[in-house]
């Protein structure tokens, strides 16, 4: 296994990156600002910054076929940057939230995109011809809090969401017009928009950091404050699920997670590095970390760390040296996005966190 | 220019800052209760708690240590009055001062690798912060007196396995909520190391209350 590719980019947080399809161009958010960087060699150079939002933006989406960038930010705006040969055009979304958006996904047919929000709802966003602008439905229904994340089902209708009500939903986001019927699925077969098709809690009610369809969107994954990860698999239409099974862990909390095929998992967070859970039906389990420990050229890059620093502080009552955590990242890892797929498995993948690093691990 | 015309005593001022708006929202979980979001958990009186006690006393009379921790472990009391809470609480605290230091690892991994250990461990954990949290505003809370809250009285120490505790004469109440902490302490350092730091993330994470 080579060794991961480590890039770091500057020093703020990482709020949310994407990669184009042909993975030459990486979009950053940065603040109050998306950061384009384009491929030269081995590294990324800083080619264009977007700036539209005045508050910082929360998250960001590529679409892979269309080019086009979605943002949305705290300023409770979506943005939607189409590519033109003058550069990127913004336009605004009407999201009609009051308080910020959090996070924002491409549908994977690209007709749509979901963003989800601190006003208790997720507006789900589409192109309406006749009057040439995004507008947004509300799914508003059984949520209670702040939706965190959203992820998609394969058939672009049904949505999950993760919410700091402790709940992980899957909702129908069918809109008439602009969405042919799908075909029915464990988790429903009529969808008319806003069908609840399944409401999940974790043991503890932590606030739910990450969802996650499996490729095949028969089973859905997600992650908790309580350092849990928990796998579901529907049945049938309004019945209880064939299974639900919960993995306690002995690690910090995750805040991503991807699916590596039906059986395995990978989700990192606090500890700042992403691990790989196997399992199925009948059972999940950790088998381990991603990053080998005794990685050669640990030396490189170096810079200090304030968590690091504090741990040792805390641990051995060192103030000096070693302020340099064993992993790649330095601080919490918050996203994870595949990067380079085979089928439905995951060959590379890349991460970013709270450190300005993105790195592209080989699974 | 700007576009605010008219400056009032209000708006001059930031009071509107501090206005809640959530209470003005009819969506706004100010106004509706965040107990429907959890499912209910099993009602608990304090005869119940007083049952359950003399149950795991038996146990422990009976020299099985392991099964009365299980026992205590595995009925935690979050809905119930607080002196069932209380006596619990109590409960729990005696299983564990009768547990010797080297037990408490290999007893600890027992547990958490049995199908539902981690949950029990997160629960004898609850147990520790609450213990914790009782022994240290111990004595205040006597002197307030604010409800049946005695846990100066709880903890006083009982012939254990700790030659620590043993070994003194004449236990003044400060010396034994110390000895008393010093037994939380240890526990609470067994099951970090067997359950991880999860296990404490879990516990400010839940929001069943023991």
């Amino acid at each position: 296994m080579s060794a991961p590719e480590v890039h770091h980019l500057f020093h703020n947080p990482i709020a949310d990156h994407s990669f184009s399809a042909d993975r030459q161009t990486l979009a950053i958010a940065r603040d109050t600002t998306v950061e384009l960087y384009g491929r030269v060699g081995n590294s990324f150079k800083l080619k264009d910054e977007l700036k539209g939002h005045d508050k910082t933006v929360t998250s960001i989406d590529i679409a892979p076929n269309s080019g086009r960038i979605v943002t949305c930010s705290q300023d409770r705006n979506a943005l939607v940057w189409e590519p033109t040969p003058q550069g990127y055009k913004p336009t605004l979304v009407l999201l009609r939230i009051n308080r910020a958006a959090t996070f924002v996904r491409w549908s994977p047919n690209e007709t749509k995109f979901a963003v989800g929000s601190g006003d208790r709802l997720i507006a789900i966003c589409y192109f309406e011809e006749e009057n040439d602008w995004w507008v947004s439905k509300h799914l508003k229904k059984p949520i209670r809090s702040t939706i965190t994340t959203v992820a998609w089902h394969p058939n672009s209708v049904l949505l999950a969401a993760g919410s700091t009500d402790a709940h992980a939903r899957v909702l129908s986001s069918f809109i008439k017009g602009v969405d042919a019927r799908p075909e029915p699925t464990a988790w429903g077969e009529r969808l008319p928009f806003n069908t609840i098709c399944g409401e999940y809690l974790n043991n503890s009610a932590g606030w739910i950091h990450s969802v996650a369809f499996s490729p095949s969107g028969d089973a859905l994954a997600f992650a908790a404050h309580d350092s849990s990860i928990t796998v579901v698999y529907p049945n049938a239409p309004e019945q209880p699920p064939r299974a639900v099974v919960t993995i306690n862990t002995q690690l910090l909390p995750f805040m991503s997670l991807i699916w590596n095929g039906e059986a395995e998992i990978i989700a990192a967070g606090y500890d700042c590095e992403a691990f790989r859970f196997k399992g199925g039906l009948n059972g999940w389990q950790l088998s381990g970390t991603i990053e080998a420990k005794s990685r050669p050229g640990l030396g490189d890059a170096r810079e200090e760390s304030a968590l690091n620093m504090f741990k040792q502080m805390d641990l051995k009552g060192k103030v000096k040296d070693d302020t340099q955590l064993k992993t790649v990242h330095q601080n919490t890892v918050t996203m994870l996005r595949p990067y380079e797929t085979s089928g439905d498995a995951v060959a590379k993948f890349s991460s970013s966190g709270v450190d300005g690093r993105l790195v592209i691990w080989n699974v | 220019m700007s576009i605010i015309q008219q400056h009032t005593e209000s708006s001059l001022t930031d009071a509107w800052r501090t206005i809640n708006i959530d209470a003005l929202d009819p969506d706004s979980s100010q106004n509706f209760p965040l107990s429907t979001l959890h499912p209910p958990q099993p009602e608990f009186s304090d005869p119940d708690a007083r049952n359950l006690q003399s149950q795991i006393r038996q146990l422990l009379q009976a020299g099985d240590a392991e099964g009365a921790l299980r026992s205590a472990l595995e009925n935690p009391i979050y809905n119930a009055p607080d002196l069932a809470k209380e006596t619990h609480l109590q409960t729990v605290i005696e299983v564990l001062q009768r547990i010797k230091v080297n037990e408490m690892t290999p007893l600890l991994q027992k547990i958490y690798n049995d199908d539902r250990g981690s949950e029990s461990l997160d629960v004898l954990m609850k147990y520790l912060y609450k213990g914790m949290a009782a022994t240290s505003s111990g004595i205040s809370s006597q002197h307030t007196g604010n409800g049946p809250r005695t846990p100066t009285k709880l903890m006083t120490p009982q012939a254990t396995g700790f030659s620590q505790i043993g070994n003194r004469s004449g236990i003044t109440a400060g010396d034994s909520t110390g000895a008393a902490m010093s037994v939380l302490l240890s526990w609470h350092e067994k099951v970090v190391d067997v359950a991880g730091l999860g296990c404490i993330g879990r516990v400010m994470t839940d929001f069943r209350r023991v």
